[in-house]
Protein backbone atom coordinates (compact mmCIF):
# COMPACT_ATOMS: atom_id res chain seq x y z
CA UNK A 1 0.00 0.00 0.00
CA UNK A 2 1.17 3.29 -0.51
CA UNK A 3 2.88 5.69 2.25
CA UNK A 4 3.48 2.67 4.31
CA UNK A 5 -0.08 2.17 5.15
CA UNK A 6 -0.61 -1.33 6.97
CA UNK A 7 -3.78 -0.45 8.10
CA UNK A 8 -6.59 1.13 6.94
CA UNK A 9 -10.21 0.91 8.12
CA UNK A 10 -12.87 3.10 5.96
CA UNK A 11 -16.26 4.03 7.34
CA UNK A 12 -16.39 0.59 9.40
CA UNK A 13 -19.95 0.08 10.96
CA UNK A 14 -20.24 -3.23 13.14
CA UNK A 15 -22.25 -5.03 15.76
CA UNK A 16 -23.09 -7.70 17.68
CA UNK A 17 -26.86 -9.54 18.09
CA UNK A 18 -28.40 -6.75 15.94
CA UNK A 19 -26.70 -4.46 18.03
CA UNK A 20 -24.50 -1.63 15.84
CA UNK A 21 -21.67 -0.79 17.62
CA UNK A 22 -19.23 1.09 15.89
CA UNK A 23 -20.93 3.83 13.90
CA UNK A 24 -18.47 4.66 10.85
CA UNK A 25 -15.06 4.60 12.27
CA UNK A 26 -12.17 5.79 10.20
CA UNK A 27 -8.23 4.67 11.42
CA UNK A 28 -5.19 4.76 9.21
CA UNK A 29 -1.99 3.02 10.96
CA UNK A 30 1.33 3.42 9.04
CA UNK A 31 4.09 0.71 9.39
CA UNK A 32 6.41 1.60 12.57
CA UNK A 33 3.93 3.41 14.41
CA UNK A 34 2.10 2.43 17.75
CA UNK A 35 -1.42 3.86 18.20
CA UNK A 36 -2.99 3.87 21.25
CA UNK A 37 -6.99 3.74 21.33
CA UNK A 38 -8.89 5.19 24.16
CA UNK A 39 -12.22 5.76 25.33
CA UNK A 40 -14.74 5.27 28.02
CA UNK A 41 -16.35 1.87 28.97
CA UNK A 42 -18.98 0.46 25.84
CA UNK A 43 -17.47 3.13 23.35
CA UNK A 44 -16.62 0.09 21.41
CA UNK A 45 -12.77 -1.06 22.12
CA UNK A 46 -13.04 -4.23 21.95
CA UNK A 47 -15.17 -4.65 19.17
CA UNK A 48 -13.28 -2.73 17.23
CA UNK A 49 -10.44 -5.63 18.20
CA UNK A 50 -12.75 -8.03 18.17
CA UNK A 51 -13.81 -7.38 14.30
CA UNK A 52 -9.93 -6.83 13.39
CA UNK A 53 -9.08 -10.30 14.96
CA UNK A 54 -12.11 -11.78 12.99
CA UNK A 55 -14.52 -12.95 15.94
CA UNK A 56 -17.44 -14.70 13.95
CA UNK A 57 -20.18 -13.35 16.53
CA UNK A 58 -19.68 -9.87 15.17
CA UNK A 59 -21.31 -8.51 11.95
CA UNK A 60 -19.78 -5.97 9.98
CA UNK A 61 -22.59 -4.56 8.20
CA UNK A 62 -20.94 -1.99 5.73
CA UNK A 63 -17.17 -0.10 5.49
CA UNK A 64 -13.47 -1.64 4.25
CA UNK A 65 -10.59 -2.83 6.30
CA UNK A 66 -7.42 -3.13 4.20
CA UNK A 67 -4.54 -4.25 6.28
CA UNK A 68 -1.27 -5.30 4.32
CA UNK A 69 -2.98 -5.53 0.91
CA UNK A 70 -5.48 -7.97 2.15
CA UNK A 71 -9.39 -7.24 2.55
CA UNK A 72 -9.14 -8.13 5.72
CA UNK A 73 -13.01 -8.99 6.13
CA UNK A 74 -13.39 -12.00 3.85
CA UNK A 75 -10.29 -13.38 6.09
CA UNK A 76 -11.06 -16.41 8.24
CA UNK A 77 -9.61 -15.15 12.00
CA UNK A 78 -6.49 -18.15 11.65
CA UNK A 79 -5.80 -16.70 7.77
CA UNK A 80 -5.75 -13.18 9.57
CA UNK A 81 -3.75 -14.73 12.05
CA UNK A 82 -1.07 -16.15 8.89
CA UNK A 83 -1.22 -12.00 7.56
CA UNK A 84 0.18 -11.01 10.78
CA UNK A 85 -2.65 -10.20 13.00
CA UNK A 86 -2.16 -10.73 16.90
CA UNK A 87 -4.78 -10.13 19.15
CA UNK A 88 -3.56 -10.34 22.85
CA UNK A 89 -7.12 -10.72 24.22
CA UNK A 90 -8.77 -8.81 27.07
CA UNK A 91 -9.94 -12.22 29.00
CA UNK A 92 -7.27 -14.58 27.83
CA UNK A 93 -9.35 -18.39 26.93
CA UNK A 94 -8.67 -21.29 30.24
CA UNK A 95 -7.70 -24.31 27.68
CA UNK A 96 -7.83 -27.13 30.37
CA UNK A 97 -5.63 -30.47 29.25
CA UNK A 98 -3.71 -28.17 26.91
CA UNK A 99 -0.18 -27.18 27.93
CA UNK A 100 1.50 -24.03 26.74
CA UNK A 101 4.02 -26.04 24.84
CA UNK A 102 1.61 -28.45 22.72
CA UNK A 103 -0.67 -25.25 22.62
CA UNK A 104 2.21 -23.31 21.35
CA UNK A 105 3.64 -25.99 18.76
CA UNK A 106 0.25 -26.29 17.44
CA UNK A 107 -0.06 -22.81 16.57
CA UNK A 108 3.63 -22.22 14.98
CA UNK A 109 3.44 -24.79 12.96
CA UNK A 110 0.14 -24.37 11.25
CA UNK A 111 1.60 -20.90 10.90
CA UNK A 112 4.57 -22.10 9.46
CA UNK A 113 2.34 -24.87 6.92
CA UNK A 114 0.29 -22.08 5.74
CA UNK A 115 3.49 -19.89 4.75
CA UNK A 116 4.78 -23.26 2.70
CA UNK A 117 7.72 -24.08 5.19
CA UNK A 118 8.52 -27.15 7.26
CA UNK A 119 7.55 -27.87 10.73
CA UNK A 120 10.23 -27.00 13.32
CA UNK A 121 12.30 -29.71 14.74
CA UNK A 122 11.40 -30.29 18.60
CA UNK A 123 15.03 -29.14 19.28
CA UNK A 124 14.67 -25.58 17.15
CA UNK A 125 11.16 -25.31 18.75
CA UNK A 126 11.66 -25.69 22.41
CA UNK A 127 15.24 -22.96 21.85
CA UNK A 128 12.22 -20.60 20.83
CA UNK A 129 9.91 -21.17 23.59
CA UNK A 130 12.62 -20.81 26.39
CA UNK A 131 14.17 -17.88 24.73
CA UNK A 132 10.65 -15.88 24.49
CA UNK A 133 9.60 -17.42 28.31
CA UNK A 134 13.01 -15.66 29.72
CA UNK A 135 11.90 -12.47 27.36
CA UNK A 136 8.56 -12.26 28.95
CA UNK A 137 10.36 -13.41 32.48
CA UNK A 138 8.07 -16.15 32.51
CA UNK A 139 8.67 -18.96 34.91
CA UNK A 140 9.94 -21.99 32.85
CA UNK A 141 7.89 -24.73 34.79
CA UNK A 142 4.92 -22.95 33.00
CA UNK A 143 5.73 -24.15 29.59
CA UNK A 144 4.18 -27.59 31.27
CA UNK A 145 1.22 -26.07 32.55
CA UNK A 146 -2.46 -25.93 30.80
CA UNK A 147 -2.85 -22.84 28.64
CA UNK A 148 -4.14 -20.17 31.57
CA UNK A 149 -5.59 -22.25 33.91
CA UNK A 150 -5.16 -21.21 37.36
CA UNK A 151 -3.31 -18.50 36.33
CA UNK A 152 -3.27 -15.01 37.85
CA UNK A 153 -4.85 -12.00 35.80
CA UNK A 154 -1.06 -10.88 35.54
CA UNK A 155 0.07 -14.79 35.01
CA UNK A 156 -2.80 -14.49 31.91
CA UNK A 157 -1.53 -11.19 30.63
CA UNK A 158 2.04 -12.45 30.55
CA UNK A 159 1.42 -15.37 28.39
CA UNK A 160 -0.78 -13.46 26.20
CA UNK A 161 2.60 -10.97 25.90
CA UNK A 162 4.64 -14.43 25.64
CA UNK A 163 2.62 -15.61 22.96
CA UNK A 164 2.87 -12.69 20.94
CA UNK A 165 6.79 -12.32 21.37
CA UNK A 166 6.23 -16.64 19.80
CA UNK A 167 4.37 -15.41 16.59
CA UNK A 168 5.91 -11.61 16.26
CA UNK A 169 3.28 -10.55 14.30
CA UNK A 170 3.33 -7.51 11.89
CA UNK A 171 0.36 -5.92 13.71
CA UNK A 172 -0.23 -6.30 17.20
CA UNK A 173 -3.67 -5.13 19.05
CA UNK A 174 -3.34 -5.37 23.02
CA UNK A 175 -7.30 -5.24 24.22
CA UNK A 176 -6.68 -3.82 27.63
CA UNK A 177 -3.93 -6.01 28.27
CA UNK A 178 -2.53 -3.41 31.39
CA UNK A 179 -5.84 -3.65 32.90
CA UNK A 180 -5.20 -5.79 36.73
CA UNK A 181 -1.22 -5.27 36.04
CA UNK A 182 1.14 -4.15 38.79
CA UNK A 183 3.77 -1.73 37.29
CA UNK A 184 6.51 -4.20 37.24
CA UNK A 185 3.95 -6.29 34.59
CA UNK A 186 3.27 -3.48 33.11
CA UNK A 187 6.54 -3.05 32.53
CA UNK A 188 7.48 -6.18 31.11
CA UNK A 189 4.04 -5.17 28.46
CA UNK A 190 6.07 -2.61 27.68
CA UNK A 191 9.46 -3.88 27.22
CA UNK A 192 7.62 -7.11 25.14
CA UNK A 193 6.40 -4.40 22.70
CA UNK A 194 8.75 -1.80 22.14
CA UNK A 195 11.25 -5.04 21.82
CA UNK A 196 8.88 -6.70 18.94
CA UNK A 197 8.44 -2.68 17.14
CA UNK A 198 10.35 -2.36 14.00
CA UNK A 199 9.79 -0.48 10.61
CA UNK A 200 7.65 -2.66 9.17
CA UNK A 201 5.16 -3.36 12.07
CA UNK A 202 3.00 -1.44 14.46
CA UNK A 203 0.73 -1.86 17.19
CA UNK A 204 -2.33 -0.98 18.63
CA UNK A 205 -3.19 -0.36 22.41
CA UNK A 206 -6.11 -0.57 23.71
CA UNK A 207 -6.39 1.02 27.22
CA UNK A 208 -8.30 2.97 29.75
CA UNK A 209 -5.39 4.45 31.68
CA UNK A 210 -2.26 6.66 30.56
CA UNK A 211 -0.20 4.27 32.90
CA UNK A 212 1.41 1.77 30.31
CA UNK A 213 1.64 5.28 27.64
CA UNK A 214 4.24 6.04 29.91
CA UNK A 215 6.35 2.92 29.20
CA UNK A 216 4.94 2.60 25.33
CA UNK A 217 5.35 6.05 23.45
CA UNK A 218 2.27 6.04 21.14
CA UNK A 219 3.24 8.02 17.87
CA UNK A 220 -0.84 8.88 17.51
CA UNK A 221 -3.85 8.55 19.93
CA UNK A 222 -7.38 8.21 19.81
CA UNK A 223 -10.21 8.72 21.36
CA UNK A 224 -13.31 6.07 20.70
CA UNK A 225 -16.33 6.94 21.88
CA UNK A 226 -20.11 5.77 21.05
CA UNK A 227 -18.93 3.97 18.49
CA UNK A 228 -16.93 7.12 16.53
CA UNK A 229 -13.60 8.00 16.35
CA UNK A 230 -14.09 11.51 17.86
CA UNK A 231 -10.62 12.98 18.46
CA UNK A 232 -7.33 11.83 16.95
CA UNK A 233 -3.90 13.56 18.32
CA UNK A 234 -0.37 13.01 19.64
CA UNK A 235 1.18 11.89 22.87
CA UNK A 236 -0.22 14.47 24.54
CA UNK A 237 -3.61 13.67 24.20
CA UNK A 238 -3.20 10.85 26.43
CA UNK A 239 -1.83 12.94 29.10
CA UNK A 240 -4.79 15.61 28.99
CA UNK A 241 -7.21 12.59 29.12
CA UNK A 242 -5.71 11.42 32.08
CA UNK A 243 -5.87 14.75 33.86
CA UNK A 244 -9.53 15.73 32.48
CA UNK A 245 -10.83 12.45 31.68
CA UNK A 246 -13.07 12.04 28.25
CA UNK A 247 -15.96 14.21 28.87
CA UNK A 248 -15.47 17.12 26.62
CA UNK A 249 -13.08 16.13 24.70
CA UNK A 250 -14.71 15.84 21.33
CA UNK A 251 -15.77 19.51 21.63
CA UNK B 1 -9.64 -49.04 34.95
CA UNK B 2 -10.99 -47.08 31.72
CA UNK B 3 -13.32 -48.23 29.27
CA UNK B 4 -12.99 -47.42 25.65
CA UNK B 5 -15.46 -47.05 23.36
CA UNK B 6 -14.32 -46.89 19.61
CA UNK B 7 -16.10 -45.37 16.65
CA UNK B 8 -18.50 -47.78 14.80
CA UNK B 9 -20.13 -49.29 18.32
CA UNK B 10 -23.48 -50.08 18.73
CA UNK B 11 -23.91 -51.86 21.90
CA UNK B 12 -24.81 -52.05 24.86
CA UNK B 13 -22.88 -52.34 27.51
CA UNK B 14 -23.59 -53.67 31.17
CA UNK B 15 -21.22 -53.36 33.53
CA UNK B 16 -21.68 -54.03 37.60
CA UNK B 17 -19.24 -53.61 39.88
CA UNK B 18 -19.78 -54.54 43.47
CA UNK B 19 -17.72 -53.39 46.73
CA UNK B 20 -17.86 -55.99 49.08
CA UNK B 21 -14.90 -55.92 51.14
CA UNK B 22 -14.54 -53.03 53.67
CA UNK B 23 -12.39 -49.96 52.29
CA UNK B 24 -12.54 -51.46 48.42
CA UNK B 25 -12.13 -48.60 45.89
CA UNK B 26 -12.84 -47.99 42.56
CA UNK B 27 -11.35 -45.72 40.21
CA UNK B 28 -13.62 -45.89 37.31
CA UNK B 29 -13.24 -43.63 33.83
CA UNK B 30 -14.78 -43.82 30.50
CA UNK B 31 -14.49 -42.82 27.01
CA UNK B 32 -17.02 -43.27 24.36
CA UNK B 33 -15.96 -41.72 20.55
CA UNK B 34 -19.13 -41.82 18.46
CA UNK B 35 -18.35 -39.75 15.15
CA UNK B 36 -20.90 -40.75 12.89
CA UNK B 37 -23.86 -43.18 13.29
CA UNK B 38 -22.79 -45.14 16.25
CA UNK B 39 -25.59 -46.50 19.03
CA UNK B 40 -24.22 -46.86 22.32
CA UNK B 41 -25.94 -47.49 26.01
CA UNK B 42 -23.61 -47.99 28.47
CA UNK B 43 -25.15 -48.89 31.99
CA UNK B 44 -22.83 -48.70 35.06
CA UNK B 45 -23.89 -49.89 38.15
CA UNK B 46 -22.28 -49.64 41.23
CA UNK B 47 -22.86 -51.40 44.55
CA UNK B 48 -21.67 -50.49 47.66
CA UNK B 49 -22.21 -53.81 49.65
CA UNK B 50 -19.63 -52.81 52.37
CA UNK B 51 -18.99 -49.67 54.83
CA UNK B 52 -16.35 -47.08 54.35
CA UNK B 53 -15.61 -47.86 50.54
CA UNK B 54 -14.47 -44.78 47.88
CA UNK B 55 -15.82 -44.89 43.99
CA UNK B 56 -14.93 -42.30 41.75
CA UNK B 57 -16.27 -42.79 38.04
CA UNK B 58 -15.30 -40.40 35.41
CA UNK B 59 -17.17 -40.93 31.93
CA UNK B 60 -16.80 -38.47 28.87
CA UNK B 61 -17.92 -38.52 25.32
CA UNK B 62 -17.69 -37.01 21.81
CA UNK B 63 -21.51 -37.73 20.32
CA UNK B 64 -21.13 -36.35 16.38
CA UNK B 65 -22.85 -36.99 13.37
CA UNK B 66 -26.48 -38.95 13.94
CA UNK B 67 -25.16 -40.96 16.69
CA UNK B 68 -26.55 -41.42 19.63
CA UNK B 69 -25.25 -42.52 23.03
CA UNK B 70 -26.68 -42.69 26.67
CA UNK B 71 -24.67 -43.48 29.68
CA UNK B 72 -27.46 -45.10 32.93
CA UNK B 73 -25.17 -44.71 36.21
CA UNK B 74 -26.41 -46.45 39.63
CA UNK B 75 -24.56 -45.96 42.69
CA UNK B 76 -26.12 -48.35 45.15
CA UNK B 77 -24.94 -47.98 48.54
CA UNK B 78 -26.78 -50.83 51.03
CA UNK B 79 -28.04 -50.30 54.26
CA UNK B 80 -25.12 -51.15 56.60
CA UNK B 81 -22.56 -49.25 53.76
CA UNK B 82 -22.13 -46.55 56.51
CA UNK B 83 -19.04 -43.77 55.35
CA UNK B 84 -19.53 -44.60 51.23
CA UNK B 85 -17.64 -42.27 49.42
CA UNK B 86 -19.22 -42.39 45.85
CA UNK B 87 -18.89 -39.61 42.99
CA UNK B 88 -19.91 -39.83 39.48
CA UNK B 89 -19.00 -37.60 36.48
CA UNK B 90 -20.54 -37.80 33.06
CA UNK B 91 -19.93 -35.25 30.69
CA UNK B 92 -20.53 -35.35 26.31
CA UNK B 93 -19.70 -33.12 24.09
CA UNK B 94 -22.41 -32.81 21.01
CA UNK B 95 -20.73 -31.48 17.96
CA UNK B 96 -23.55 -31.85 15.08
CA UNK B 97 -27.65 -30.83 15.53
CA UNK B 98 -28.32 -34.55 14.79
CA UNK B 99 -26.25 -36.27 17.50
CA UNK B 100 -27.92 -37.04 20.99
CA UNK B 101 -26.69 -37.55 24.00
CA UNK B 102 -28.05 -38.86 27.47
CA UNK B 103 -26.71 -39.12 30.83
CA UNK B 104 -29.08 -40.52 33.61
CA UNK B 105 -27.45 -40.84 37.09
CA UNK B 106 -29.40 -42.58 39.74
CA UNK B 107 -28.51 -42.76 43.39
CA UNK B 108 -30.13 -45.98 45.66
CA UNK B 109 -29.34 -45.00 49.01
CA UNK B 110 -30.12 -46.57 51.73
CA UNK B 111 -27.14 -45.90 54.53
CA UNK B 112 -27.57 -42.59 56.49
CA UNK B 113 -23.74 -41.50 56.81
CA UNK B 114 -22.49 -41.32 53.14
CA UNK B 115 -21.24 -38.57 50.59
CA UNK B 116 -22.49 -39.12 47.44
CA UNK B 117 -22.81 -36.61 43.97
CA UNK B 118 -22.59 -36.81 40.60
CA UNK B 119 -22.65 -34.56 37.54
CA UNK B 120 -23.88 -34.98 34.57
CA UNK B 121 -23.25 -32.28 31.64
CA UNK B 122 -23.74 -32.07 27.54
CA UNK B 123 -22.43 -29.12 25.52
CA UNK B 124 -20.88 -27.58 23.03
CA UNK B 125 -17.15 -26.81 21.51
CA UNK B 126 -16.66 -23.63 23.35
CA UNK B 127 -16.52 -20.84 20.95
CA UNK B 128 -14.50 -18.43 22.58
CA UNK B 129 -12.06 -21.21 22.84
CA UNK B 130 -12.30 -22.16 19.04
CA UNK B 131 -11.63 -17.92 17.91
CA UNK B 132 -8.78 -17.81 20.93
CA UNK B 133 -6.85 -21.04 19.47
CA UNK B 134 -8.18 -19.67 15.63
CA UNK B 135 -6.48 -15.93 16.63
CA UNK B 136 -2.94 -18.11 17.41
CA UNK B 137 -3.03 -19.22 13.44
CA UNK B 138 -4.67 -22.67 13.87
CA UNK B 139 -6.92 -23.66 11.57
CA UNK B 140 -10.57 -24.27 12.81
CA UNK B 141 -10.41 -27.88 12.25
CA UNK B 142 -7.20 -28.29 13.78
CA UNK B 143 -8.35 -26.04 16.59
CA UNK B 144 -11.74 -27.89 16.77
CA UNK B 145 -9.42 -31.41 17.19
CA UNK B 146 -7.25 -29.78 20.13
CA UNK B 147 -10.79 -28.69 22.00
CA UNK B 148 -11.45 -32.40 21.57
CA UNK B 149 -8.31 -33.30 23.41
CA UNK B 150 -9.00 -31.06 25.90
CA UNK B 151 -11.94 -32.06 26.43
CA UNK B 152 -10.90 -35.97 26.77
CA UNK B 153 -7.30 -35.01 28.75
CA UNK B 154 -8.88 -35.72 31.97
CA UNK B 155 -9.34 -39.72 30.86
CA UNK B 156 -6.82 -39.61 28.52
CA UNK B 157 -4.33 -38.88 30.47
CA UNK B 158 -4.99 -42.39 32.61
CA UNK B 159 -3.76 -44.67 29.66
CA UNK B 160 -0.22 -45.60 28.64
CA UNK B 161 1.60 -43.83 25.61
CA UNK B 162 0.88 -46.49 23.35
CA UNK B 163 -2.97 -46.60 23.60
CA UNK B 164 -3.20 -42.65 23.95
CA UNK B 165 -1.88 -43.07 20.54
CA UNK B 166 -4.42 -45.89 19.53
CA UNK B 167 -7.30 -43.33 20.75
CA UNK B 168 -5.37 -40.48 18.73
CA UNK B 169 -6.01 -42.56 16.33
CA UNK B 170 -9.78 -42.94 16.87
CA UNK B 171 -10.16 -39.01 16.75
CA UNK B 172 -9.50 -39.43 13.15
CA UNK B 173 -12.88 -40.80 12.31
CA UNK B 174 -14.40 -36.96 13.42
CA UNK B 175 -15.39 -34.95 10.91
CA UNK B 176 -14.14 -31.85 11.36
Amino acid sequence: MENGILLQIKDLHAGIEGREILKGVNLTIRRGEIHAVMGPNGAGKSTLSAVLAGKPEYRVTSGSIEFAGHNLLEMTPEERSWAGIFLSFQYPVEIPGVSITNFMKTAVNARRKAAGEPELSAGAFLKLLKEKMAFVQMKPEFAKREVNVGFSGGEKKRNEIFQMAMIDPLFGILDETDSGLDVDALKIVAEGVNALKSPEKAFMIITHYQKLLEYIVPDVVHVLKDGLIVKTGGRDLADRIWQNGFEGIDE
Amino acid sequence: MTLLFIPGIRDESDFEINLNGPGAELDLAGLYLCPSSEDLQIKVKVKHNSGGCLSRQLFKGIVGGRARAGFDGLIYVAQDSQKTKAYQESHSILLSPEARAESRPQLEIYADDVECSHGATTGFLNLDELFYMRSRGIPEAEARRLQMLSFIAPVLSRLDESRQAAVLEQMNAFQL
